[in-house]
């Protein structure tokens, strides 16, 4: 891309420097602004508050964000995306740059769209294409507000007129941020606003250079899935957690600290994972229900102790929010190849279920009905999540209570266990689930353990009583089939192109098909939401609808089409995949669609 | 009454040292009238570790090492029971130090009791983090646990007690369990428990523990005199046995469950967490988000 020096300020921009589209003032549909700088720039303020602004326009929302695994320093940027229709991932250009350094503008404008401009802030942005505009936005927060810092807001006010948006709105949401700090704060903030709206009307004059419509999406919630999960922990009755600060997994301790303890749980910080897992055991056994979560490296811990709740019966919930391994990896980015951890991971055979949601409100039922697959089949339960997914705010279905639903399983009351002439922890039943008792109940005692054990708990090396609990609990797997979360399916009846991903991958898939409906190629989409035990006859019914199916991940290895493949051997599916730490955005999977060879 | 499952007969070597600690925990848990029901033993992995098989109440056999945190899940989910993590010292001081230093820092109301014999028993007699130098061709110098503990700033109460002497040993565990149940925090008691198979120390240990009660001018109460006492009585060539260090009441830290749940009837596991029960809360919570 050419480069120019940056546009003089003293003077007003030429108008025939502007982009045809910013001459045209054109009304926009879907629009993605990009904030891009140093760590500690405040970045992520901005996307926030256009995110929240976008929000009450009734648009769909999608915010994306790329930081290093460090607080200051080191360039980070963040979009956000407004859509009149519904959207669940990030747009594959951007309309708007703002660059607060010279480094924002040349990662930024590899996205930048034909017709978008970059707003740069004078003084640290020096070159950068022809669209490059400057305003001098940390000067004027300099000496205006007295604090450099206030950038980000004035750039915020900057973009409001720019983009035409309503200016009591856009205040409005200024106010709904810093109006509880108290202080200063939101005077400063509100000022800084003022400043940026009218170093912008100064340039372009009185008229935006887009106007955003608003929406009519006014159900939606904004959220990310890690907050939905820890809503869903909440309202599915888990009271105990334990963690150990992780990217991207740590948000879902902060709010469960922050909501657990009013409804008689308890949050704890671990020392490691170890412990985090451990402890989760412990209470699960004594009757709590409980949840831990953690990414890859912890995962990695946590590995002994998936296994001995397998073993010795514990329900637990685990949840892994995947992001680029093996190792450290890339702690802040995209990667979806842990599941071969989850589904196998762990020395001998157990069983566990392995569920997976796609976008927050399914992250929120799947959580509850995690804990209650856990503690119904008394096994450990995984909820795969992903980077994108835990982190990203996005609008969603808001989040719904009448679903949610309790079941405890063979939990027994003690009035349940009184009537009992016997009770053995691990007594051979149909389905292979034992009632269950916890301490502190008359007549519930015995042993639970990681060793092999007969019926009372008492180890045992028998042949026999192996073979038969092997059957007991490896079995479950089979019988828990038909209460396992059921994939969903969209698109047409039978088409030439299906789609089968999990977790974040919904978001791209989705617009893929919205954009080959455009182009009249039908599609079906089938997400997975049960993992583990691999749900064969969903796959093998939706494959019968489909010409060629395309399994999206984000791994080198093609991890899920490995596991289709190895319970339907003859399934007719290629992998699409990416592993750059970014994730797909719906154009680049229509592409490599029409590239693969029929 | 509903019939349980009994506890099984032990499998230890005859004559090893963790005997006289099961006799000391049992003596313990009588003498304070706790019934089975609200007793959970959390196991460690190793011949020490396998102790809940053979004993009355709520038995748990956790991970090599992990017996701490899970023991300490189980008082945190239910503040009522009355909970023993009973292990190794490999399990403690190899595999699970690390638990151990952080059970000490959370000081939940739980009691630890760890049988010392300096060796791994159940993996055949290797060198252990206690193994004193030339054991097995150890030549790395032994640590200290209970030194350890009271260097710990939130330690309570530090014991330690010789399987060879079972009534001191059960009169340690009985204090250590009263200091759960009066909610004063964690409490840590080493038994020195001999292994017979592959380090029989019972002569040299019956003729080296000290009671620190008969070391003069030692001083419980205070954790620098306490350390130093035991510093002094090991140049000695002594082991100090008997309680090594119990602050008075006002000195002591708060215990973790008594912060989080001060009261003990609604805990993570007897909260109740119907829907119905919650309904109005969960709406508000969800308000929230709008
Ligand atoms: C993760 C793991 N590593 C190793 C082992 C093997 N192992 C079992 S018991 C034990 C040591 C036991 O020593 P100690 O805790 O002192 O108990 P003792 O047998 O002496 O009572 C080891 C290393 C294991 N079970 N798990
Ligand atoms: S090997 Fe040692 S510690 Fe294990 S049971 Fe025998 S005597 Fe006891
Ligand atoms: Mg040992």
């Amino acid at each position: 891309m050419t480069t120019t020096p940056a546009t003089d300020l003293s003077t007003p921009v030429p108008s025939e420097r502007l982009p045809p589209s910013v001459r045209r003032g054109g009304p926009r549909r879907d629009l993605s602004v990009m904030i891009g700088g140093q760590g500690g720039d405040g970045t992520l303020t901005v996307s926030d508050l256009l995110g929240r602004y976008f929000h009450e326009q009734h648009l769909y929302v999608y915010t994306a964000r790329n930081v290093l695994s460090r607080i200051r320093g080191g360039h980070a940027d963040a979009s956000t995306r407004g859509s009149v229709e519904p959207v669940w991932s990030q747009k594959a250009s951007q309309d708007v740059l703002v660059a607060f350094d010279d480094e924002a503008v040349r990662i930024g404008q590899a996205e930048l769209d034909p017709e978008g401009f970059i707003l740069g802030d004078h003084g640290s942005v020096n070159e950068g294409p022809e669209r490059l505009y400057l305003l001098p936005l940390s000067m004027t927060a300099a000496s205006k507000v007295g604090n450099g810092l206030y950038k980000n807001t004035v750039a915020y006010g900057a973009l409001s007129h720019l983009l035409g948006f309503d200016e009591a709105k856009a205040r409005g949401v200024l106010e709904g941020r810093f109006g509880r700090r108290g202080g200063d704060a939101l005077q400063k903030n509100l000022s800084a606003f003022d400043l940026g709206r009218t170093l912008a009307r100064e340039q372009v004059g009185e008229h935006p250079l887009f106007r955003l419509e608003p929406g009519t999406n006014t159900r939606s919630i904004l959220t990310t899935g890690n907050q939905a999960a820890a809503l869903g922990f909440v309202v599915g009755g888990g009271r105990f957690f334990a963690g150990y600060p992780i990217t991207p997994a740590t948000p879902i301790m902060d709010h469960l600290t922050r909501w657990l303890p009013t409804f008689g749980g308890v949050v704890r910080q671990a020392e490691d994972e170890l412990s985090a897992i451990n402890m989760t055991i412990g209470a699960a056994y004594a009757g709590a229900r409980s949840m831990t979560a953690t990414s890859g490296p912890g995962l990695s811990l946590m590995t002994e102790g998936m296994g001995h709740a397998g073993q010795a019966e514990v329900p637990v919930v685990i949840v892994d929010c995947q992001r680029v391994g093996p190792s450290t990896g890339e702690p802040t980015r995209h990667e979806q190849s842990d599941l071969f951890h989850v589904v196998f991971g762990s020395h001998g055979e157990f069983p566990r279920f392995v569920l997976a949601p796609g976008f927050p409100s399914d992250a929120f039922e799947l959580t509850v009905e995690a804990l209650n697959l856990a503690e119904k089949w008394q096994l450990p339960v995984f909820l795969l999540l992903d980077e994108n997914l835990s982190e990203y705010t996005q609008s969603s279905e808001p989040f719904d209570l009448s679903k949610v639903r309790i079941d405890r399983g063979k939990l027994l009351s003690p009035e349940a266990l009184a009537a009992l002439p016997v009770y053995k922890r691990y007594l051979f039943t149909e389905d292979g689930v034992s009632p269950r008792s916890v301490p502190g109940q008359r007549g519930g005692m015995g042993q639970t353990t990681g060793n092999e054990h007969d019926e009372w708990g008492h180890v045992s090396v028998n042949p026999e009583n192996r073979r038969r609990m092997m059957a007991k609990r490896l079995g479950k797997l089979e019988r828990a089939r038909a209460d396992l979360p059921r994939a969903r399916i969209y698109g047409d009846e039978r088409a030439d192109v299906g789609f089968i991903g999990y977790g974040s991958t919904y978001g791209p898939i989705r617009e893929a098909q919205r954009i080959l409906s455009g182009q009249g190629v039908k599609s079906r989409f089938l997400q997975a939401r049960t993992l583990w035990p691999v749900p064969t006859d969903e796959l093998e019914a939706f494959l019968g609808t489909v010409q060629r199916t395309f399994v999206v991940e984000h791994n080198y290895t093609g991890q899920l089409a490995l596991l289709i493949r190895q319970a339907l051997p003859r399934a007719p599916v290629l992998s699409l995949l990416k592993y750059d730490g970014s994730a797909f955005r719906a154009p680049e999977l229509v592409k490599r669609v029409k590239e693969a060879r029929p | 009454m509903t019939e349980t499952a009994k506890p099984t007969a032990p499998i230890w070597c005859p004559g090893c040292g963790d005997f006289g600690v099961m006799a000391a925990i049992k003596r313990a848990l009588g003498e304070l009238k706790v019934p089975p029901e609200e007793t959970v033993l959390v196991g460690g992995i190793g011949c020490s570790g396998a102790i809940h098989n053979f004993m009355d109440g709520y038995g748990f056999h956790s991970l090599h090492g992990r017996l701490l945190p899970t023991a300490v899940g189980v008082k945190l989910a239910n503040p009522k029971l009355t909970v023993l993590a009973i292990g190794g010292d490999g399990d403690g001081y190899a595999i699970g130090l690390g638990h151990f230093v952080h059970t000490l820092k959370k000081n939940v109301d739980l009691t630890y009791v760890v049988m010392n014999n300096e060796t791994y028993g159940l993996t055949k007699g290797q060198a252990s983090p206690t193994a004193p130098l030339g054991f097995s061709g150890n030549v790395e110098t032994p640590f200290d646990a209970p030194l350890l503990a009271m260097s710990i700033p939130s330690s309570g109460f530090v014991a330690r007690g010789f399987s060879g002497a079972p009534r001191e040993a059960g009169q340690l565990i009985t204090q250590a369990i009263q200091f759960n149940r009066e909610r004063r925090g964690f409490a840590f008691v080493e038994i020195l428990s001999p292994c017979v198979t592959y380090n029989d120390t019972y002569k040299e240990w019956r003729e080296q523990v000290q009671n620190v009660d008969t070391v003069p001018g030692y001083d419980r109460t205070d954790r620098g005199k306490a350390i130093a006492g035991c510093l002094s009585t090991i140049a000695s060539g002594r082991i100090p046995v008997g309680l090594l260090f119990r602050p008075s009441d006002e000195r002591l830290a708060p215990s973790l469950d008594r912060t989080l749940l001060p009261t003990v009837e609604s805990a993570p596991a007897t909260a109740e967490i119907s829907l119905d029960a919650n309904r109005a809360r969960y709406e508000k919570l969800l308000a929230g988000l709008a």
